[in-house]
Formats: structure tokens, sequence, C-alpha cells
């Protein structure tokens, strides 16, 4: 999935390069054209005149495209309440925390239980029953 | 914010909040160097170069809400605009980065102007 974020933002960098330039030559071409006009006439131009209406569409649709590259790029966002948050990670376990490229992130935590869960006292031994048997016809 | 009975009934992940903040004002930061250039290259003034900030950092931020809160939140039952299931207040997550992204924005913006306009 972080290949069509890195996809989208690079044609987006690419158009606001291309209208960057743009830009730049209109402008060297207006000061050009200003300068040999005032050595013929009086009248100066105004410094900044209104740049062409295709540039701008350009520069403001390869904004657009940038931000939604970037914003497809960013990891998922994580649950702040913590009920709902022990909650994703009891269902899902690792599969909930998968950053863009398949992997577990890297500030996971996990169940924060776990070191209390594997007391021997504490052990949910028909889970782990029911996990071997699983595990048994699996193979 | 939550009282301090209200999280001890349901307490709040310190973590997530952290990777929460950490993402919005990294997209956040991010985006304003890339709104600065466009307002260099546009050739904008003063007030309506903050204004084109102003308009287009909104503009991100409900662009990462319908991506990336949305989906789920709504799926979770929260209303439409209710960012709590990811964030916890929406002062925070609407304008939280949005002064923090404006160093950025200026700086591109004034180095794009300088470069264009020759």
């Amino acid at each position: 999935m972080t290949w069509i974020s890195n996809l989208t933002t690079a044609f987006g960098l690419l158009l606001l390069a291309d209208s960057c330039y743009s830009a730049y030559e209109h402008s060297a071409l207006q000061t050009h054209r200003a300068a040999s006009l005032s050595s013929l006439a009086a009248s100066h131009n105004a410094p900044t005149s209104t740049l062409p209406i295709d540039i701008t569409i350009e520069t403001i649709f390869a904004t657009l495209t940038i931000c939604l590259g970037i914003v497809l790029g960013t990891s998922n966002l994580r649950p702040i309440q913590w009920r709902v948050w022990a909650g994703k990670i009891e269902r899902e376990g690792e599969a909930g925390f998968l950053n863009s490229s398949g992997e577990v992130e890297k500030d996971y935590i996990g169940n924060p239980f776990r070191l209390l869960e594997s007391r021997p006292g504490f052990v949910d031994i028909r889970k782990q029953r029911k996990e071997f048997a699983e595990w048994v016809k699996n193979k | 914010m939550p009282t301090e009975r209200e999280l001890q009934i349901s307490p709040i992940v310190p973590e997530s909040v952290m990777h929460n903040t950490k993402t919005l004002s990294n997209l956040q930061t991010l985006t304003a160097s890339i709104f600065g250039a466009a307002a260099g290259i546009l050739g904008l003034e003063s007030y309506s170069g903050f204004l084109f900030y102003f308009i287009f950092g909104v503009l991100a931020t409900v662009l990462f809400y319908t991506i990336r809160v949305a989906p789920t939140s709504l799926k979770a039952g929260h209303g439409l605009f209710d960012t709590s299931r990811y964030f916890r207040t929406q002062y925070e997550f609407w304008t939280g980065g949005l002064f923090n992204g404006l160093a950025g924005y200026i700086l591109t913006w004034t180095l794009f102007y300088g470069l264009v306009r020759a």
C-alpha cells in the first residue's frame, strides 16, 4: 500500500517542479521584456504581473496531489481508550498493528498483562488445551 | 478534559496518544512546507499568503480525517467529526498543528518566492 502513496507524492512533486520552472520562466520573460522595452520607452511593467492561469491550476493540482500522497502514506492510528485498545489486541493480536509494509510496528507492546498471565497459578489451562488440539489438528 | 475519576473508569493509553499526535504533527509540518512552495510559486503576498496556509492546512486535516480517522471511527459508532477514538480533544486535532507548521510554511514560502521571482 505504500507504493500508491509514494507514486502519488512523486507525481505531485513532478508537477510542482514543472509549475515552478514555468513560473520562473514566465517571470524571467517578463523582466527581459521590461528591460528591452524600457530601453525604447519610459514605461515600466508592474513588478509582479499575474501568472498564466494554467500555471496556477497546475500548482494547485500539484499541491493537492502531494497532500493526498502524504496523507495516504501516514500510518494507522491507534485507539486511545484503554478498553478499545486492549480489545483490539486480544481480538486481532499482532495483525491489527501492521504498518504500511506489512510488518508489525516497532513500538507494539502487545498484551500488557502478558507477564501476569504466564504465572503458574494464573495459567488458563483450557485455552492452552484448545490451542494445542488445534495445532495437532492442523499438523 | 476528563476528570480524574473519569480517567480511572476509562483510562487512556499514553503510547497511543503519543503515536497519534506524532503522526498528525509530522503530517502537518510536511504539508506546510509543500504549501509554502506552492504559495511562493503563485507569488502570494502578505494576507493572501497566510489565508492560503490556513485554508490548505484545514483542508489537509480534513483529508487526513476522511482517510485515517473516519472509516474506523464511524464504524465504531462515533458521530461525524468526532475524533474521540484517536485524539483527546477536537480542538487539538483541528488546530494543534497549524501553528507548528507555520514556521516551515514561511520558510519555503520566502524561499520559493525569491527563487521564482528572480
